[in-house]
């Protein structure tokens, strides 16, 4: 096992089974708090995010598969890939990012940390990884929140092309458009970076 | 520099003498506020009574004449409108008598100054927590303002404590009598809110309030406070790997908490990173803190002309320039 990148929920493990490569995401233990809720939170996130994975997948969205999960680790595909934020990247590759979360949220699920940290680059077009935020039964703030972290991360035009390709995709993407708007007025936001990880 | 800082945003009045950077008196009067919470004019008319004594205090203790002081600071805001303005009041008297300049403070900033001062911090992340305060801050050198991480959603976790603490009869009635009876608890499942580096505590204080009667009272205790500060701790943890700081400090009246300071220690360790906070007379409201925080504004030639200084009861933290 290799350790391949550190959160501050989970840690990534590079592994090796039967000659393949696995990625494990592992919520260890966190000492500061007591125990019984340390176990009780990684588990819960640990089904929650492995569920979200697996809707999305079923949908038809473009996600790491989900091989197994433990109490505490899910292990996954590894999507040979480049981050989002790290790639350059043009207009087909924003409208591809604006379809896949119009599926992800026709799905019902919201992403909860939708950001170019958390989208791969790959030569059969973008993956959405890091459900460990996800929220499967999504309400349309979820789903506004969403959009508004791309909104942070991306340039004006990206972003509108980003819009633009999502709410073609999405049948009720009026509603969380709306919405976005009404989030934005509310001042604490604007005040506010949202960090871009 | 000899400077005078006075506190009145709450139920404390406070005066704090500071020279040269390090705090030489820090005196202060509480109005009591029993099982029944506090009501804002008495309160007032409380601080009107006792700031003459408590100024007097702080001089005595500093050994200075009143003369001698060269600066005044006071707390702008936040804080309840009518306590504010008799701090106000005595520190532009003050500063009109002896004619030496004033500088107003934003009470959050000096929460965290005096805490980086105490901890020996240089530019660590902040977790304020206070009665109407959760924020987790982090100072933006170029506008030389704090900028929020992450906050309350909804109350702060101050008042969420108290607010159980009144419930179930607690008295005093404050998160302090709840860490104590909290002792000889164990845990059961409460609602856990954090999203990002955001979280809300009424899920969960609505839920405590439910079982009081219901279940053991040291169990209820236990389990409200240590998944408040869990959530505390995980959305300081998540803006301290965003931010790659290797420093975190806790201040505001919840940092009173033995516990709270015991769990954000082991998170520091986990990460490497120095931890620090004030003493506790610092986390609770203060008037040193004032004075210290006022001491740099004066010495940066950031005095405020007296007919100028008022109150701002909403007076945000990204609002208030920060000296160093
Ligand atoms: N299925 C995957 N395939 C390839 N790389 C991945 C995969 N999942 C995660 N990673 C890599 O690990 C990093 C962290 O994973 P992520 O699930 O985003 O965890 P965290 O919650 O710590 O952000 C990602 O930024 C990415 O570089
Ligand atoms: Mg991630």
């Amino acid at each position: 096992m290799r350790l391949l990148s550190e959160g501050a929920e989970a840690k990534i493990y590079l592994v090796s089974i039967f000659g393949t490569l696995l990625l494990v995401k592992k919520r260890h233990a966190k000492p500061y708090r007591a125990s019984q809720l340390d176990i009780m939170l990684r588990k819960m996130r640990t089904k929650k995010e492995a569920h979200a994975m697996l809707v999305a997948k079923n949908a038809g969205v473009s996600v790491p598969a989900v091989y197994a999960t433990g109490s505490d680790e899910i292990y996954m595909e590894l999507i040979k890939g480049k981050l989002m934020r790290d790639s350059a990247f043009d207009r087909k590759i924003i409208a591809d990012v604006g379809i896949e979360l119009a599926k992800l949220h026709s799905a019902g699920i919201a992403h909860g940390d939708f950001t170019p940290a958390n989208i791969l680059l790959t030569n059969k077009g973008v993956c959405i990884i890091d459900f460990g935020l996800a929220e499967p039964n999504a309400g349309i703030e979820e789903k506004a929140i969403d959009l508004l972290l791309m909104k942070r991360s991306l340039s004006k035009e990206f972003y509108l092309l980003f819009e633009n390709a999502y709410a073609k995709a999405y049948a009720n993407s009026s509603a969380v458009l709306r919405r976005l708007a009404e989030i934005e007025k509310r001042g604490r936001y604007q005040a506010r970076t949202i960090a871009n990880v | 520099m000899l400077v005078l800082g006075i506190e009145s945003s709450a139920h404390t009045f406070g005066v704090g003498i500071v020279k040269d950077g390090e705090v030489i008196a820090n005196e202060k009067s509480m109005y009591s506020i029993g099982t029944h919470g506090m009501l804002p004019s008495r309160v007032a008319e409380f601080h009107a009574k006792v700031a003459k004594k408590v100024i007097g205090n702080a001089l005595q203790k500093a050994g200075v004449k009143i003369k001698e002081i060269e600066g005044i600071g006071y707390t702008k805001g936040p804080g309840i409108g009518t306590c504010l303005q008799i701090g106000l009041l005595a520190a532009k008297t003050l500063a009109y008598r002896l004619n030496v300049p004033i500088a107003p403070v934003n009470h959050a900033v000096a929460h965290i100054e005096i805490a980086k001062h105490f901890g020996k911090l240089k530019d660590p992340i902040a977790l304020y927590v206070s009665g109407g305060n959760s924020q987790i801050l982090k100072l933006d050198k170029l506008s030389m303002r704090y900028r929020v991480l992450g906050e309350t959603l909804d109350i702060g976790v101050g008042n969420m404590l108290d607010s159980f603490a009144r419930s179930a009869n607690l008295d005093p009635a404050w998160g302090s009598t709840v860490e104590r009876v909290a002792k000889g608890g164990s845990y059961m499942a409460m609602p856990y809110t954090v999203k990002g580096m955001d979280f809300t505590f009424t899920g969960l204080l609505t839920y405590a309030k439910r079982q009081i009667g219901k279940a053991r009272i040291e169990d209820l205790c236990y389990s409200l406070q240590e998944t408040a500060y869990a959530m505390l701790c995980e959305a300081t943890e998540r803006a301290l790997l965003l931010t790659k700081s290797k420093e975190l400090c806790v201040c505001g009246g919840v940092a009173q908490s033995t516990r709270l300071k015991e769990m954000l220690a082991k998170l520091a360790s986990l990460h490497r990173t120095k931890f620090g906070y004030a003493p506790n007379e610092f986390n609770a409201d203060n008037g040193a803190m004032i004075a210290y925080v006022a001491e740099k504004a004066l010495k940066s030639g950031h005095a405020e002309k007296l007919d100028a200084c008022t109150i701002t009861q909403k007076y945000r933290i990204e609002n208030a320039e920060v000296y160093i």
